[in-house]
């Protein structure tokens, strides 16, 4: 109940404001503690696809954070292969209740499109990306074209002009 | 015999039918009988558990194979929930003489067998009740088997005796045989068996007399039929559900529930009898119409080997017939891998045992160090040793006395015992115009006649300042010195005389302590203990008791008790898990506990695992405040912490006076204050709020598991006696010190991108085994967060994703520092160039910093 409110709300919102690259939000109407979405980045070399990602929300939310899973494979420093993701904002001593799910999801895509060499989870990975950028760019791309999933429609209004734009370029 | 045939030898089939027993009530309660057949000590075999009856009744066929020589054995046990099953009583047939007896023809026959067992210390077995088995389908020539003849005791004339007497008449000592006539087979003639015998509780068992009559088809499941017969023999057919032991469902109509269980495989079917429902809001829930319960959890099915079983009061619980234990929780995989981490444990804790003290062992020449070295050998200057008192030194150098006189020992030194121990600047000369004097408790404090004052801060210079052991400075370790003698002064002004014997097995410690400790009056737990582990010889001189007091506590962890929980993940201190209540009995439990926790106070013994700071300070009723939170759920607390500091009322929290937890797979739902789901939280009221969260927080699920232990606490050590104390003193008092072991640590390390041979690697140990118990205790902080080894040791180390050991990574260049991620455990170490570098480097990194290291 107490989170239930709360996260009725957060929901209501991010539905409504539509985020293009956090799509498909799947949410069980029996249980609002889990959400599952469709994070879509639209950068090299995660462009190519989409990754399922699952947000699981405690019973004591907003009280301590939620915690998120990658479903889908990625090749990337800071999310290692179980999924897990070292998220600063969500990490137990940098968290606040006022801390909102858009703003998590907002920083979770920005960490997924601009990987943080600084605090790694796998070291082989975010070695290659400081060495190599070429080769971590080949090897993440491919790894996108394998494992990740089928990108959504693209959303009916203006940012798919930019979208449109930008993929040209691609 | 040894000369018998190998044609002799060859098995034949023999068709047991197991059908009912009379047992003696021992007058306390009533035993949940089975029995276990064996031949000659090979596959046991056992029939289904009858819960709670003199009377039992099973008619469960078996098919033996045995040969004229075999032996069969059967056993009458009584099953337990929590501890070792128990023989009831025994018996041995000979197959030999019964073939002697009835011409090789065992067909239809009824044996009465006088069931026996061994008391302690009495030589000649008891009878301890009958069991009534019938054996069929066995028909060997016995003429041509002189080894049967060969073997036979006594011999009897080989007359069949089936038909003309109809009269169960003895055939071998405590055997009395009756063949029944074609037909009758179906027909449990349990009635003859009960009036034949003049059992004390045979005529107190009227409800087992309906069943007798039913006959029992041969090839019936007689699982089914035992287990789901002996509550309705009990009941008299009316179903009592009792409702509230069973957990989950029991708020199913709450709207307040909602479901949160982790993510299931959701293809696997339900397990028989469940069925998954919706209720008025959508949601989902499961119907176990086994067990008349409804739960949000989807039901996991029952891992093999196990079974789910209700006892006579209609309760559910679990028997796993792999470890032949029984339990109230519902298995699941998580479950189990924690019951087999925790058994894994034990190995560990004897170990750690010795490791625990209170004052730092003073380094003592031990030239002739057997266990009986003299004490007029030593020469400390103290004197002799008050008569009866012996000094005796362990196997590890450390020293301890015996009281011969009262058959205690203690590490104190009796001659200074509750006193104030003079440090070493006691050789030295007080300043001019001092002088050094003593309180009426012995307590030495010092006079500056130069300018008439007293203190009791020692003025010599070479008098212990600053820090002692365990970081507290020494001025404070000196008066928790005189604190504890205060303490213990009136330990021993209420001391009763003679002991206490508590007998338990290390297989069934728990119930067998629980039973020993609750059967006394609580006051007895005050005599001096004399412990004794079943089948171990050996004295109690307080070797024993020390032992027993560090198994049984670690033992109160046990998961399938659920009874205690660590605080949390990285916080390795004892709190009430407030989802003991699946437990029926744990209110009894919980007091249980808090008699022994006053015990190990009482009898200065050390416990394995240390409760929560909190939970001391609700021991000595001190006021749980806000900070109190920080140690047991820091998140929470940070978040309480924002919201204090924070104007709240522009960022949309959406907090009510209300809270939600999750306990066992479900949510429940508090309302702070009346209303309080209506009444939103702003910048003016949250001071109330603030308050509210923090003593729910606290108090949350555990008010009744609290309430009992303190009651059982209290009637072995008054609370009162605990005011000495601070809730850390009480903690130290309690647990002792702690070394870290070093070699678990190394042992239950990895490496990432270093070997264990690496040179860095071998520098790291090399610097963790010279420094100091404290700076090991800060490396340790430094990576993963807590000061606190886990229960297990270091094999248990948890990250903030479950169990994660201490790792080493190569990282960076060797002109970085250290860094670490306590949410893994993980130290990234440079490759240092040499061990001067790694050291110092590493000793900047754990002074200076926390969490991760910058440069």
């Amino acid at each position: 109940m107490a989170a239930t409110r709360r996260l009725q709300k957060e929901l209501g919102d991010i539905r409504h404001s539509g985020l293009k690259s956090f799509r498909d939000i799947q949410v069980d109407e029996s249980n609002i503690l889990t959400w599952q979405g469709l994070i879509v980045p639209d950068s090299p070399p995660y462009n190519k696809g989409a990754f399922k990602i699952e947000i699981n929300f405690p019973a004591e939310y907003p009280f301590k954070p939620p915690k998120i899973n990658f479903k889908t494979k990625i090749y990337h420093p800071n999310i290692d292969e179980k999924g897990q993701v070292c998220l600063p904002i969500i990490a137990a001593e940098n968290w606040k209740p006022a801390t909102r799910t858009d703003q998590v999801i907002q920083t979770l895509i920005a960490l997924v499109q601009d990987p943080d060499p600084d605090t790694p989870i796998r070291t082989d990975v975010v070695e290659e990306f400081i060495r190599d950028r070429k080769k971590f760019m080949k090897n993440a791309e491919e790894y996108t074209i394998r494992h990740a999933l089928p990108r959504p429609e693209e959303l009916p209004d203006t940012p798919t002009k930019k979208r449109k734009a930008k993929k040209k370029q691609v | 015999m040894a000369e018998a045939g190998v044609a002799q030898n060859v098995p034949h089939q023999l068709s047991i039918t197991v059908e009912n027993a009379s047992l003696r009530n021992n007058g306390f309660l009533k035993p949940s009988p089975y029995v276990e057949l064996t031949v000659d000590g090979k596959s046991p075999r056992r029939t289904e558990i009858c819960r709670t009856t003199c009377q039992p009744k099973w008619n469960e066929d078996f098919t033996v194979l045995i040969t004229p020589q075999s032996k069969l054995f059967l056993s009458v046990l009584d099953h337990n929930n929590f501890r070792k099953d128990t023989v009831i009583g025994e018996k041995k047939i000979e197959i030999g003489e019964l073939l002697q007896y009835y011409s090789g023809r065992l067909e239809n026959l009824e044996l009465t067998l006088d069931l026996l067992s061994e008391n302690k210390g009495n030589e000649t077995p008891t009878k301890t009740g009958e069991l009534v088995v019938l054996l069929k389908g066995l028909s060997i020539d016995v003429a041509n088997d002189n080894h049967v003849r060969h073997k036979s005791v006594h011999s009897m004339p080989l007359t069949p005796s089936n038909v003309e007497n109809p009269q169960s008449r003895s055939v071998l000592n405590g055997v009395r045989g009756r063949v029944r006539s074609n037909g009758s087979e179906n027909v449990v003639p349990v009635t003859t068996s009960l009036s034949r015998t003049s059992l004390d509780q045979s005529s107190a068992q009227p409800q087992t007399q309906p069943q007798a009559a039913v006959p029992y088809p041969q090839q019936s499941q007689p699982i089914i039929t035992a287990v789901t017969q002996t509550p309705v023999a009990v009941t008299g057919g009316a179903p009592v559900f009792t409702g509230p032991h069973i957990g989950p469902p029991a708020t199913v109509p709450n709207g307040n529930v909602v479901q949160n269980g982790p993510e299931e495989s959701r293809e696997d079917p339900l397990p028989p009898g469940w069925e998954m429902r919706y209720d008025m809001y959508g949601r989902r829930y499961y119907v176990d119409h086994n067990t008349r319960s409804t739960s949000w959890e989807r039901p996991q099915p029952l891992p093999p080997g196990w079974e789910m079983r209700r006892d006579t009061r209609g309760r559910i619980y679990y028997v796993d017939h792999n470890a032949r234990t029984t339990t109230w929780q519902r298995p699941n995989t998580e479950r189990l891998q924690h019951y087999q981490q925790w058994q894994g444990q034990r190995q560990h804790i004897v170990q750690q045992g010795n490791q625990r003290f209170l004052y730092p062992t003073q380094p003592q020449i031990t030239s002739s160090a057997g266990p009986s070295a003299s004490p007029a050998d030593e020469d400390d200057g103290l004197g002799p040793l008050p008569p009866g008192w012996e000094r005796r030194v362990q196997p590890d150098g450390r020293v301890y006395y015996v009281n011969h006189k009262n058959r205690t020992t203690q590490w104190e030194d009796p001659r200074t015992q509750g006193q104030e121990v003079c440090g070493e600047a006691d050789d030295t000369p007080l300043p001019p115009g001092w002088e050094i004097r003593y309180t009426e408790d012995n307590v030495p404090y010092f006079v500056d006649h130069n300018s008439r004052t007293t203190t009791f801060q020692d003025p010599r210079p070479g008098a212990p300042k600053g820090h002692g052991v365990y970081g507290v400075p020494r001025v404070y370790e000196r008066s928790f010195r005189w604190k504890i003698g205060q303490f213990r002064y009136l330990c021993q002004s209420n001391a009763l005389p003679s002991h206490i014997k508590i007998t338990v097995s290390r297989q069934t410690l728990f119930e067998d302590s629980y039973h020993a400790i609750m059967r006394l009056p609580a006051y007895e737990l005050r005599r001096r203990l004399y412990i004794i582990f079943k089948g171990e010889e050996g004295l109690d001189y307080g070797g024993v008791s020390r032992e027993w007091f560090f198994l049984l506590s670690h033992e109160v962890l046990n998961p399938m008790y659920c009874l205690f929980e660590y605080a949390n993940k990285n916080n390795y201190s004892l709190q009430i898990n407030p989802a003991s209540y699946v437990n029926p009995d744990h209110l009894l439990y919980f007091k249980f506990i808090g008699r022994f926790i006053a015990m190990a106070l009482y009898h200065g013994r050390f416990i394995y695992s240390g409760f929560t700071l909190p939970f001391y300070k609700r021991m000595l009723n001190k006021k749980l405040v806000m900070k109190d939170i920080e140690s047991i759920d820091p998140e929470f607390y940070n978040s309480l912490v924002w919201i204090k500091e924070n104007n709240i009322d522009e960022c949309g929290l959406e907090l009510y006076f209300s809270v939600d937890f999750e306990v066992l797979g479900q949510v429940v739902h508090h309302e702070l204050k009346k209303n309080g789901d209506k009444e939103r939280v702003t910048e003016e009221n949250k001071e109330e709020y603030i308050t509210l969260m923090t003593e729910w927080r606290m108090t949350r699920g555990i008010e009744q598991q609290t309430k009992a232990f303190l009651d059982g606490f209290s009637e072995v050590v008054p609370l009162e006696w605990l005011k000495y104390f601070d809730e850390r003193e009480l903690e130290l008092l309690l647990c002792g010190m702690q070394e870290i072991d070093v070699d678990d640590w190394q042992r239950h390390t990895i490496y990432r991108h270093y070997t264990r041979n690496s040179k860095q690697v071998i520098w790291f140990w090399q610097f963790v085994k010279q420094t100091d118990n404290e700076k090991r205790t800060r490396l340790l902080q430094f990576v993963t967060g807590t000061c606190r080894v886990p229960v297990g040791g270091f094999a248990e180390l948890m990250g903030s994703n479950g169990p994660q050991r201490f790792c080493i990574e190569k990282v960076g260049k060797d002109t970085w520092l250290p860094r670490s991620h306590t949410c893994f455990n993980r130290l990234d170490l440079p490759p240092y160039k040499s061990y001067e570098q790694l050291v110092e480097k590493l000793n900047y990194a754990i002074e200076e910093t926390d969490g991760f290291g910058q440069e």
